[in-house]
C-alpha cells in the first residue's frame, strides 16, 4: 500500500478525480479480468475506493456493477470508506494472539478514544484495524503504523508508539549520503528482510552509514535477505578483508560506533589517532566499558545463533546470510542459474521431468501432492497455452517462510519457475503475491527486470529454442486465495471461489488452460534438485516426504525465527535443539503446525517426525508450515477458537458446510470461552467439526475443523473445565477476575496504570479492583512488583 | 459409461451428472442450489451422496460419474449429511413459514390474510374470510382467549395487533351476509414450520420505524411458501425444531419490490447464487463468509430477467399477485 493521500481527497476536484482515474483506466486496462489490479489503482491513488472513480469505471470499462461490487466486497483489503491520515494494523497472527494482541489493540482503541463500530479517530488523524498476519511473528505482538512496524508492542506501551510514530513524523530523518575516497576496509552485512526492518534494521543502516562516514572507514554495507535468526536481530556480519567474519546479534545503533572501530583502521593516520582518542574518551564516560559489545567473548555472542543453525539445512534457504538478494552477479557466483543452464543446453523435458519425479518432493503449500506427478500432468497436454503460477498468497496466520524466500532468494524461486515451466511446455508465468508482503512484490519485481536484461526470461532463453515470460498478480486479501482454484478465479478477475475438483487446474486452470500451480517453496528447492540430480535430493527426508522443509517458529519459544530443516526431524529436537526450548523456562504444552488448517500436538507426542503423512495421522497438517509453540500458560480452547475464528472469517461464504457450519461451530466455542456452555455442546461441535470435514468442497473448509478437532482430541479435559467455568491458564477474560491480595503494599502503582480507573485506592493501604469497570486488559499484573494482582476463576470468588 | 448406485448397475447418459442419474432411475435427491439447464456452482450440500469409491462425500449436483463409480445416496451417513445442511441452512433463515397468528387460531382463520385484506382497504375480502372461518362472524371472538394476539410476532416489537378488535371493527361495519365467503390459502400445520425467533433491539427499533400498516401487522407469514423446497426437505428430513443458535446477520422482514410482480425478501435467502449466476449484471454477492449476501444494487433492477422466480429454491424471491 503506497502512503496515504487522504488529505489531498477534499481539494481533490471532481474533473480531477475523473482524469487522474481516466489515467489509471488507460494504464491498467478495460476487460472484466483486471478488476483487481485496477482497484488497487484506485485505492492506492484516492487511499479508497472513491465512489466518483468506481461511477467512471461503469462507464469506461466492460467491468458492470455486479462484478465490482462482489469483488471489491470480497477482498479484504479494498475500503469503501476513507480512512483517517495513519493507518494502525494491529497483527492478529497467532504468535501475536497468544502474545495478546486483542489487548494490544483494545489499548488502541482506548488510547485513541475510538468507540463503537467507529474505527477512525475523530480528527482523521489515525483508523485501526486488525490484520491477518504482518510476518513478523517473532517481534510478536506487532503493529504497523503506515510503513513503519513496531515489534513487541505491549497494552502499556502504546501511548508511547503513538507519541513515537507522531515524533517521527514530525522529524523527517534525513538520510546523509556523503562518498568517501577510501580504499574499501572491508564489508557489513546487514539482514534486511520485513522482520529485520521491522526490528529497527534501516536505522542501523543509516547508522552503518553514518558512522563509517564519520571515522573515515570505507565500507561495503551489504544488505542481505533473511538470515532466520528473527530472534537476534539486527543482526550484522563484520566481514575481515582476510575474509573472516564476525558476527553481532542484536546490535544496537548505539553499539555501531564501537564495533567499527575495533574492526577497521580509518584511511588517513590523523582520523586514526582522533578516533582511537574520542573512542576511549567515550568508552570511559560511559558505563558500557564492562558490557562492552566487542569485549564479549564471540562464543558468548554467537553460541545461540550456532546451536540454532545447527541443525539446519539450507536448501531454499542456500546462501542465508550472504547472498544480496537483487545481486544477480552473486547469484551466479554461487551456483545460481547453473541448473537452468543445465536444462536448456542439454536436458530433454522429459528429462527435467524425471530428475523431478525421482526426487519425490511433494508440494510444499499444504497438501503435499507429488509435484513431479503435477507436472506430468500438464505436461502431457497439447493445448497451445500453459500457464505456471508461483502461488505466494501465504495467508497462514504464523507463517511467514514464503515471503521470506521472495525477498531474499527471488532469484531461486524464479530460477525453479523457469525450469518447470520448461519441463512442462508452458508458455507464461505468474507470480502471485498476497498484497500484505509489498516488499516480495518489490524484489520480485526488481529481479525479473534484471533477469530479463540478462535473457534469462524473455523469447529464446540463453540463446536457445525457450522462450518465456513471467509476470506479478497482486492478490487482494483473502486466504481462501491460497487453494489453487480460487487463485485462478481472482485472477480472472471474479471473487475467489474454489471450483469443484475434479477437474484439477492442471488439466483445466487459468482461462480453462492446463495450469501448473506451485508454492514458492517448492519452487525454490527445484533448482537444487537439477543441480545434483533427483536421486540425490531423495537421499534427504523420509521415505515419503522428501527434501528439507521451511518453518517458522514462533510463539512461547526462546529463540523463534525461520528455520529450514531436513524431513524427519524430530518436533521435539526443533523445540529444544534449534529454539532452545520454552521462553521463560516454561513448560511445553503443545505444538501448532500448519496454522489455521493444521493441528496441535501435544508435548507427549512432540517426538514425531517432520513428515507429511505422520502430522496427517495425527490430525494434523503440514500446512505451510508454521509451528506455534505453546506453552503451559496458554489455554488450548482459547487457541481452536482463535483459529476457528480465522476460517470463519476468510471462509468464501459460497457453501453451506463452511459458510454456516464453521459459523455454528465458533459459537458453540464462545459460549465455552465464556462458560455458558453445556457438557453437550462439546459433543455437537464435535459433530458439527466432523461432518464440515468431510462436507466442505475445498481445502480451507475440509481443514477448517482440524484445530478444534485435535484440541477435542488431546484437550478435551480443558474444554470440560470451561463448561464448569475453569480456565486454567486465565486466558479466557469471561472466566477470571483479577483481585488484590495481600502482598499489596498500597504503591498505587496499579491504579495510576489502570485504563478505565477500575483500581480504588488509599495510598499505603490495599488496593481494590472494582470487578464491574474492569476491562481485564492485564496491565495491572504488568506493572505491580508485588505479585500482588492475581487471577481468579469468577466461579471461585463466588463461592467466597 | 456404466456405474454403481445403490449397488444398482446405471448407463451414463452423455453428460448426465450422478444427480440427473440417480433422479432418472427414481431415487429422490434433494437439491437446493441446482436447477436443471441453469447457470450453477454447487454449494448447499443437500444433494450430497458418497463416492463409495475414495470414501468421499460430493455434491452429485456437478459431480460427472466416472466408469466403474459406486454411489451411495442412501445409508444413513449420507442422509445424515443433507439433515445436518439444513439444519444449518435453517438456523441462518429467520423467517416464519405460516403466521403464527394464523397457526394458532381455534377456528381455522386466516388471520395473517385477514389482515392484509384489512391493511389494503379490502374490507370485504377480509370479511369474507371471516365468514368462512366464523358461522357467526359478529360474535366471532367473543369467547375467544385470543391466542392470536399472544403469538403475535408485533408482540415483541411493540404491542401485539389488536385482531380481535379490528375483527369486530369490519364485522359491524358491514353485514356477513351480503359479502362473498372467501376461501383461505390453506395453513399447512402438518408441515415444517421455520420460525423466525427473537428480535434484536435493532430489528425491534427499525420495524417499529418502518412498518405502519394500518393494522400494525408485520405480515410474517412468507408469500413463498408454496413453492419453498427447504420446507419441504426439512419435512421430508423430519426436522422440527432449529438444532443450532439462530444467530444471523441478515435484515428480517425487509421485503423489497424489484418490478412489477417480483419481490425479493433477502432474509429468506440460502445464498445458493442461482439469481446472481443467471441474471447478467442484476444480483450479485456482497461481502464474504457468514456475512455474505445476495443483494441487488437499484440500478440492476431492470438487469433481472423474466422468470427469475422459479429458480429461487425458497420465498427469498417471489411473485406478489395482489
Amino acid at each position: 500500500m503506497s502512503g496515504c493521500n487522504c488529505e489531498n481527497n477534499d481539494k481533490l476536484s471532481y474533473e480531477q478525480i475523473i482524469a487522474t482515474t481516466d489515467g489509471i483506466i488507460e494504464r491498467v486496462g478495460t476487460s472484466p479480468e483486471v478488476v483487481i489490479p485496477l482497484l488497487q489503482a484506485i485505492q492506492d491513488e484516492f487511499s479508497y475506493l472513491a465512489s466518483e472513480a468506481i461511477e467512471r469505471i461503469y462507464e469506461k470499462t466492460e467491468i458492470d456493477r455486479a462484478q465490482l461490487i462482489s469483488v471489491s466486497t470480497f477482498y479484504s483489503q479494498f475500503r469503501h470508506i476513507p480512512y483517517g491520515q495513519h493507518l494502525i494494523k494491529v497483527c492478529a497472527g497467532t504468535a501475536c494472539h497468544v502474545k495478546g494482541a486483542n489487548n494490544v489493540y483494545d489499548a488502541f482503541t482506548r488510547e485513541l478514544k475510538i468507540e463503537g463500530d467507529s474505527i477512525t479517530t475523530e480528527d482523521q488523524l489515525f483508523s485501526i484495524e486488525k490484520v491477518a498476519c504482518l510476518g513478523c511473528c517473532t517481534l510478536a505482538p506487532v503493529v504497523q503504523i503506515d510503513e513503519k512496524i513496531y515489534g513487541h508492542v505491549l497494552p502499556g506501551k502504546v501511548n508511547e508508539v503513538i507519541a513515537t510514530f507522531l515524533d517521527e513524523q514530525e522529524t523527517n530523518k534525513e538520510k546523509e549520503n556523503k562518498a568517501g575516497n577510501y580504499s574499501i576496509a572491508g564489508e557489513v552485512r546487514l539482514g534486511m528482510g520485513s522482520c529485520c526492518q521491522a526490528s529497527g534494521s534501516s536505522d542501523i543502516y543509516l547508522e552503518l552509514k553514518k558512522k563509517s562516514d564519520e571515522l573515515g572507514i570505507s565500507i561495503d554495507i551489504k544488505s542481505v535477505g533473511c538470515v532466520g535468526v528473527c530472534n537476534q536481530v539486527p543482526l550484522i556480519d563484520v566481514v575481515l578483508q582476510d575474509g573472516s567474519v564476525k558476527r553481532y546479534p542484536n546490535v544496537k545503533a548505539s553499539e555501531i560506533k564501537e564495533i567499527l572501530h575495533h574492526h577497521f583502521k580509518s584511511g588517513s593516520l590523523l582520523k586514526r589517532i582522533k578516533n582511537s582518542i574520542i573512542n576511549r574518551v567515550d568508552t570511559y564516560h560511559t558505563d558500557t566499558t564492562w558490557d562492552n559489545v566487542v569485549w564479549k567473548p564471540e562464543h558468548e555472542r554467537v553460541e545461540l545463533i550456532d546451536s540454532f543453525l545447527s541443525e539446519q539445512k539450507h536448501i531454499s534457504t542456500e546462501g542465508y546470510g550472504y547472498l544480496a538478494p537483487l545481486d544477480l552477479d552473486e547469484y551466479i557466483a554461487n551456483k545460481g542459474f547453473e541448473s537452468l543452464k543445465k536444462v536448456i543446453a542439454s536436458y530433454s523435458a522429459d528429462e527435467v521431468l524425471s530428475n523431478i519425479l525421482d526426487s519425490g518432493i511433494r508440494g510444499r503449500g499444504g497438501g503435499g501432492f507429488p509435484t513431479g506427478e503435477k507436472m506430468k500432468i500438464v505436461a502431457s497436454s497439447d493445448q497451445s497455452e500453459k500457464y505456471v503460477i508461483c502461488n505466494g498468497d501465504e495467508g497462514d496466520p504464523g507463517a511467514f517462510m514464503d515471503r521470506m524466500i521472495l525477498e531474499s532468494y527471488p532469484f531461486r524461486v524464479i530460477e525453479g519457475m523457469l525450469i518447470e515451466a520448461y519441463a512442462v511446455g508452458a508458455t507464461k508465468g505468474l507470480f502471485y503475491i498476497r498484497a500484505e508482503y509489498p516488499l516480495a512484490v518489490q524484489r520480485i519485481r526488481k529481479a525479473l527486470d534484471l533477469c530479463r536484461e540478462r535473457n534469462l526470461i524473455g523469447e529464446r532463453i540463453l540463446g536457445g529454442e525457450y522462450s518465456f515470460d513471467i509476470s506479478i498478480f497482486e492478490g487482494a486479501g483473502a486466504f481462501v486465495c491460497g487453494e489453487e482454484t480460487a487463485l485462478i478465479a481472482s485472477i480472472e478477475g471474479d471473487r475467489g471461489f474454489p471450483k469443484q475438483k475434479p477437474p484439477f487446474p492442471a488439466v483445466e486452470g487459468l482461462n480453462a488452460m492446463p495450469t501448473l500451480v506451485n508454492n514458492v517453496e517448492t519452487l525454490s528447492q527445484i533448482p537444487f534438485i537439477i543441480r545434483n540430480g533427483g536421486d540425490k535430493y531423495a537421499e534427504i527426508g523420509t521415505e515419503n516426504s522428501k527434501g528439507t522443509k521451511v518453518f517458522a517458529l514462533a510463539g512461547k519459544i526462546k529463540n523463534g525465527g525461520l528455520i529450514e530443516v531436513p524431513m524427519g526431524i524430530s518436533l521435539n529436537q526443533i523445540v529444544e535443539e534449534i529454539g532452545g526450548g520454552v521462553e521463560g523456562g516454561e513448560k511445553l504444552k503443545a505444538v501448532q503446525v500448519g496454522g489455521p488448517s493444521g493441528g496441535c500436538i501435544p508435548a507427549h507426542l512432540c517426538d514425531v517426525h517432520v513428515d507429511f503423512d505422520s502430522f496427517n495421522q495425527m490430525g494434523a497438517m503440514m500446512g505451510s508450515g508454521g509451528l506455534v509453540v505453546l506453552s503451559e500458560s496458554d489455554c488450548m480452547v482459547d487457541v481452536a477458537r482463535y483459529f476457528l475464528s480465522f476460517t470463519c472469517e476468510e471462509s468464501c461464504g459460497k457453501c453451506t458446510f463452511c459458510r454456516v457450519g464453521i459459523r455454528r461451530m465458533l459459537d458453540i466455542l464462545d459460549n465455552i470461552c465464556q462458560g455458558k456452555a453445556k457438557l453437550e455442546d462439546i459433543d455437537t461441535l464435535e459433530e458439527l467439526a466432523n461432518n464440515v470435514k468431510i462436507s466442505s468442497l475445498c481445502g480451507l473448509g475440509k481443514t477448517a475443523p482440524n484445530p478444534v478437532l485435535t484440541t477435542l482430541k488431546y484437550f478435551r479435559h480443558e474444554y470440560e473445565e470451561h463448561v464448569n467455568g475453569v480456565c486454567k491458564t486465565g486466558k479466557c477474560k469471561d472466566l477470571i477476575n483479577y483481585v488484590v491480595n495481600d502482598a499489596c503494599i498500597g504503591c498505587t502503582k496499579c491504579a495510576k496504570a489502570c485504563p478505565v480507573d477500575a483500581i480504588q485506592y488509599e495510598p499505603y493501604e490495599k488496593h481494590s479492583i472494582q470487578l464491574n469497570d474492569c476491562v481485564k486488559c492485564g496491565l495491572c499484573v504488568d506493572v505491580c512488583e508485588f505479585d500482588a494482582i492475581e487471577k481468579r476463576a469468577v466461579k471461585e470468588l463466588v463461592k467466597e | 459409461m456404466q456405474i454403481e448406485i445403490n449397488n444398482i448397475q446405471v448407463k451414463i447418459e452423455d453428460g448426465e451428472t450422478i444427480i440427473e442419474a440417480c433422479r432418472r432411475i427414481g431415487l429422490d435427491i434433494p437439491s437446493l442450489c441446482w436447477s436443471k439447464n441453469a447457470v450453477h456452482k454447487s454449494s448447499c450440500m443437500v444433494c450430497a451422496v458418497r463416492n463409495l469409491t475414495n470414501g468421499q462425500i460430493i455434491p452429485s449436483c456437478t459431480t460427472l460419474p466416472t466408469e466403474g463409480m459406486h454411489i451411495d445416496t442412501e445409508s444413513d451417513e449420507v442422509k445424515g449429511v443433507r439433515k445436518m445442511s439444513l439444519d444449518l441452512l435453517l438456523s441462518d433463515h429467520r423467517a416464519d413459514c405460516e403466521a403464527p397468528c394464523s397457526l394458532v387460531c381455534p377456528e381455522g382463520l386466516d388471520v395473517e390474510a385477514m389482515l392484509n385484506s384489512y391493511d389494503k382497504d379490502n374490507l370485504e375480502d377480509a370479511l369474507g374470510l371471516i365468514k368462512h372461518a366464523f358461522q357467526l362472524p359478529v360474535l366471532a371472538c367473543d369467547t375467544c382467549k385470543a391466542p392470536c394476539e399472544k403469538a403475535c410476532r408485533r408482540r415483541n416489537v411493540d404491542t401485539a395487533v389488536s385482531i380481535r378488535q379490528i375483527i369486530k371493527e369490519i364485522t359491524e361495519m358491514f353485514d356477513a351476509s351480503e359479502v362473498k365467503e372467501v376461501e383461505n390459502a390453506v395453513i399447512e400445520k402438518k408441515m415444517f414450520q421455520s420460525k423466525l425467533g427473537r428480535f434484536t433491539d435493532g430489528e425491534k427499533q427499525r420495524l417499529k420505524e418502518t412498518v405502519s400498516s394500518k393494522s400494525s401487522c408485520l405480515h410474517c407469514a412468507c408469500d413463498g411458501r408454496s413453492g419453498c423446497s427447504l420446507r419441504q426437505y426439512a419435512g421430508d428430513y423430519q426436522i422440527k425444531r432449529p438444532r443450532y443458535n439462530m444467530g444471523s446477520a441478515m435484515p428480517v422482514m425487509t421485503k423489497e419490490n424489484i418490478k412489477g410482480q417480483l419481490w425479493f425478501e433477502q432474509a429468506k435467502c440460502i445464498r445458493c447464487g442461482l439469481c446472481v449466476y443467471n441474471s447478467n449484471n442484476g444480483f450479485t454477492f456482497k461481502d464474504r463468509g457468514f456475512g455474505m449476501e445476495v443483494i441487488l444494487p437499484e440500478e440492476n433492477k431492470s438487469n433481472v430477467p423474466e422468470g427469475i422466480e422459479s429458480l429461487c429454491p425458497t420465498g427469498a424471491l417471489y411473485l406478489n399477485v395482489d
